[in-house]
């Protein structure tokens, strides 16, 4: 199929079409910097979504379950390894990404004998000081975003899109403190999901009004638990991450 | 993914496990149970040394009434030289687990390591803690590994493991502690233990205090309990010459910490000054 380039491409283009296809549904994940740290938000139903890759390093996905938790294990293991050979300090995201993720990704997508992944993955790091966090946004296909301000992935670009306007159209400069963070990470999901069920009747009018997103927050949490996982940098010990109690987040949600 | 799912088998996977070096080196298969499970006077026939196991220290771990208390002198020697007085041989593993440690240093910290490395391999593939029985059974196998270098008389490792199980009930005393031998049997000990070449001086004084002391040692407070490890490990440095007593004009105090419900804390060195005055 190689020396048929047209057809190379089309191939590569039915594969992106099914991908998508399947990744439209998923539920998004949000990231936002807080006083803090970072947190990873999203609503599941019984299924961890966010996990803990290393002392400082986060991880959250949508897509196919068997494909995330074999990437996960892959990002897990090679950060476990490195931090034993060397030390904990020097495992860091952006070689975990470049290094061991993005190539996987991209190399299973191109492939196009083999099986893709389905799956996108969004990954938070806090450092010693503002400068050091990150988010990096993996696409299927191995693009790599980086970003420090706030993080979203979604089932479709167009929903990320819409779902960082309204991060953009919320933030101030201020640091948030966590219940704040929290509050607008799951509006901010809600976007995502109201819009992501919306596409399905290939409506694409991206405008969402707060009664709306208070309505899908009801509606979605009847048979849905909201996750949010956490870097604080000022826990104490090696690792900095761990998930929210459900009553912790009971409790932000409360806070006015 | 090809290894079997624990961080152990992940590290041989990836060819960087060092503990069991010389187990690997040796590739027929035969030779190294054979070599493994060689009685040591066959060892010292073939290979001219004898099982001498260098225990140059003394650690002490006690349940008191907050939980466990474990403390370790300072010093570390090579034959009869003072090669360090500073050592640090009681080693936080986890949030609420400790290794105190006897024997060859190289060895005991790379233990310690692999056994912290393992812990939250296991807590971040698994998503969720190592149960208790599972930790014991990793510090075995380590232990176990290690044999080699142990019957050659040149690295062996006998710990001890205290740790505390917080999700229980909170009446209770739920620390534990747990002694090895250099094989990596491990056996729960249900109040004290002690290892190293000064704990043959104070086994005898630990269970005297348990069962006929004043207050037994499971009732003490905090610093009962500091005041008595202290004097504990005072003695033992006074007929040990391998363990180091408290230093006053360097201002050397022994690693003292105790694990409760709230996890690890480190006494400070004011806190032991003041122990001090009690012991002298």
């Amino acid at each position: 199929m190689r020396d048929m380039p047209y057809r190379w491409i089309e191939a590569i283009q039915d594969r992106r079409d099914y991908i998508e296809d399947q990744l439209r549904l998923g539920s998004p994940v949000v990231g936002l910097p807080y006083t803090q740290g970072s947190l990873l938000l999203t609503v599941g139903k019984g299924v961890q979504k966010i996990f803990e890759v290393h002392d400082r390093i986060a991880l959250s996905a949508i897509g196919h379950p068997a494909d995330i938790e074999r990437l996960r294990m892959l990002v897990t293991d090679t950060a476990s390894v490195q931090a034993f050979q060397s030390a904990t300090e020097d495992v860091n995201l952006h070689r975990l990404t470049h290094y061991v993720l993005a190539h996987t990704f991209k190399q299973a997508f191109e492939a196009i004998v083999g099986e893709a992944y389905i799956i996108k993955m969004l990954l938070a790091e806090i450092g010693n000081d503002d400068a050091a966090t990150q988010f990096t946004h993996i696409n299927y296909d191995g693009n790599v975003k980086v970003q420090h301000e706030s993080a979203v992935i979604g089932g479709t670009t167009e929903i990320e899109n819409a779902m960082q306007d309204y991060l953009a159209a919320a933030q101030t400069d201020a640091k948030l403190d966590l219940p704040t963070a929290l509050q607008l990470a799951l509006k901010t999901w809600a976007v995502g999901r109201e819009l992501s069920q919306r596409f399905e009747d290939a409506d694409d009018n991206t405008e969402v009004t707060d009664e709306q997103i208070d309505e899908i927050i009801k509606t979605e949490l009847e048979d849905g638990e909201i996750e949010v996982g956490v870097l604080d940098s000022t826990l104490s010990g090696d690792t900095k991450f761990r998930l929210l109690t459900q009553d912790e987040i009971q409790a932000a949600r409360e806070t006015t | 993914m090809n290894h079997k799912g624990d961080f152990l088998s992940l590290l041989k996977h990836k060819d960087t496990l060092q503990i069991d070096g010389e187990m690997r080196r040796e590739s027929n298969a035969k030779e190294l149970i054979h070599d493994a499970f060689q009685l040591p006077s066959d060892r010292k026939a073939s290979h001219g040394t004898t099982l001498e196991i260098p225990e140059a220290t003394t650690v002490v771990a006690m349940r008191y009434n907050e939980g466990i208390i474990i403390a370790g002198d300072r010093r570390a020697t090579a034959g009869t030289a003072v090669v360090h007085d500073r050592a640090e041989k009681v080693l936080p593993i986890d949030t609420h687990s400790v290794l105190a440690i006897s024997g060859a240093p190289a060895m005991a910290y790379e233990i310690a390591r692999v056994l912290k490395h393992s812990f939250q391999y296991f807590r971040r593939s698994q998503l969720q803690e190592l149960s208790v029985e599972g930790k014991l059974r990793t510090l075995s196998r380590l232990i176990r590994e290690n044999l080699p270098m142990a019957m050659q008389g040149i690295g062996a490792v006998i710990p001890i493991f205290a740790l505390y199980a917080p999700q229980t009930d909170e009446s209770k005393n739920e620390g534990k502690i747990y002694f090895y031998d250099a094989l990596g049997a491990h056996f729960e000990n249900v109040d004290f233990a002690t290892t190293g070449s000064g704990s043959v001086w104070i086994r005898g004084v630990l269970r005297y205090l348990d069962r006929w002391g004043e207050t037994r040692l499971e009732e003490m407070d905090q610093q009962q309990a500091t005041i008595t490890i202290l004097r504990l490990l005072d003695t033992a440095s006074e007929y040990d010459a391998a363990t180091s007593g408290y230093n006053a004009k360097a201002e050397i105090f022994p690693t003292v910490k105790t694990i409760t419900r709230q996890g690890i804390e480190a006494l400070t060195d004011k806190y032991l000054s003041e122990c001090y005055a009690e012991v002298t």
